[in-house]
């Protein structure tokens, strides 16, 4: 930069130079390994509220039985720790900002993640409610099931980050979101727990979301520190 | 062109140039109003980091700019230390965006001047 005015006829490096200055500001701005610790720290937390707070109860036996699972500890978990942890990450990013001497947009993320807790999860939860005194006399067909995976709390947190994706305009968060969404709406089965009893039901994909969370935190903090 | 032979032209067919504001239409103060835009709120420090300059040499061109209303200047405090922090104003903002849309503008003439290559 110099304090020259700038001569005529080149207004392609000064647009160009504009754009590189906004993005310096938006990578400086960052703290995404931050919010995906955060969320996979929720993710995790959850495990245990889910395995104790979980009712079972099942009619038949062998190969005929049927189950029906009551997810009291997610119900009563997931609503305020996503509005926690959505308030914790705006902290974090408005803190490292000032420190950074910039200002943020996070509070537009927080916002966000905070509507879809409430709507997704309000929805979430009177389905299961419904469902649980009026079983389906027939399986769900597959995009109600997938959707239904999506507006689950950990669908929610991955609805948000494309919404922090844009809000970063972070193309690498956007295709990390997209990884971690498909993991979700299509869950990896390794075949673990099979033998484990029916109260470890949802463990292995909770399992599979947090650790996915936290690789995603790991490799956001390692392009963090490698930046000049 | 559409007007007569001769006549002046009409101002949304005027040059890109014509319409450039001095006070932005340069690269520290556009480089400052491009920080602070994105920034929300920007510190001094920040910027002079990033813009490589003087402290006295950016006090100047930010004085140039809140005297032209498109920044405000706050002066405050991080525990003991003072800091100053710029925020754009609705005016920088509107500056900003104008100048952005005459600079594409003026490139988008350039490319499609024909045979005028110098």
């Amino acid at each position: 930069m110099t304090t020259d005015s700038v001569p005529a006829g080149d207004p392609r490096r000064l647009l160009s130079d504009t754009t590189a200055l906004a993005r310096r500001v938006r990578v400086d701005q960052r703290v995404t390994w931050f919010a995906l610790l955060v969320l996979a720290v929720v993710t995790l937390v959850a495990i245990p509220f889910d395995w104790w707070g979980l009712e079972i109860r099942c009619s038949g036996t062998g190969d005929a039985a049927a189950c029906r699972y009551w997810r009291r500890g997610a119900m009563f978990y997931w609503p305020p720790a996503l509005l926690l942890a959505y308030a914790a990450i705006a902290y974090g990013y408005a803190r490292a900002a000032r420190e950074r001497g910039l200002g943020t947009r996070i509070r537009a993320y927080a916002l966000t993640g905070a509507t879809l807790t409430a709507v997704f999860t309000a929805s979430w939860l009177a389905a299961r409610l419904y469902l649980y005194d009026n079983p389906p006399a027939e399986p769900f067909p597959t995009w109600v099931l997938k959707l239904d995976l999506l507006v689950s709390p950990a669908g929610t947190i991955g609805v948000a980050l494309l919404v922090l994706a844009r809000l970063e305009r972070n193309l690498a968060l956007l295709a990390f979101t997209l990884a971690y969404l498909a993991v979700v709406v299509v869950p990896i089965d390794f075949g673990w727990g099979r033998g484990w009893g029916l109260e470890t039901t949802f463990l292995p994909q909770q399992v599979v979301n947090a650790t996915v969370l936290l690789l995603g935190a790991a490799a956001f903090a390692l392009a963090r520190r490698r930046q000049p | 062109m559409t007007g007569e032979p001769g006549a002046a032209p009409a101002e949304d067919e005027a040059h890109p140039v014509t319409g450039l504001d001095d006070v932005v239409h340069q690269r520290v103060r556009l480089g400052i109003l491009t920080i602070a835009h994105e920034a929300r709120r920007v510190e001094f420090g920040y910027l002079r980091t990033q813009l490589q300059l003087t402290a006295g040499n950016l006090s100047q061109h930010l004085g140039v700019l809140e005297t032209a209303g498109l920044v405000a200047v706050e002066k405050g405090y991080a525990g003991k230390r003072g800091r100053t922090w710029i925020t754009l104003t609705d005016a920088g903002s509107a500056a900003l965006a104008a100048e952005i849309g005459r600079l594409k503008l003026l490139i988008a003439r350039v490319e499609t001047a024909p045979g005028d290559t110098g």
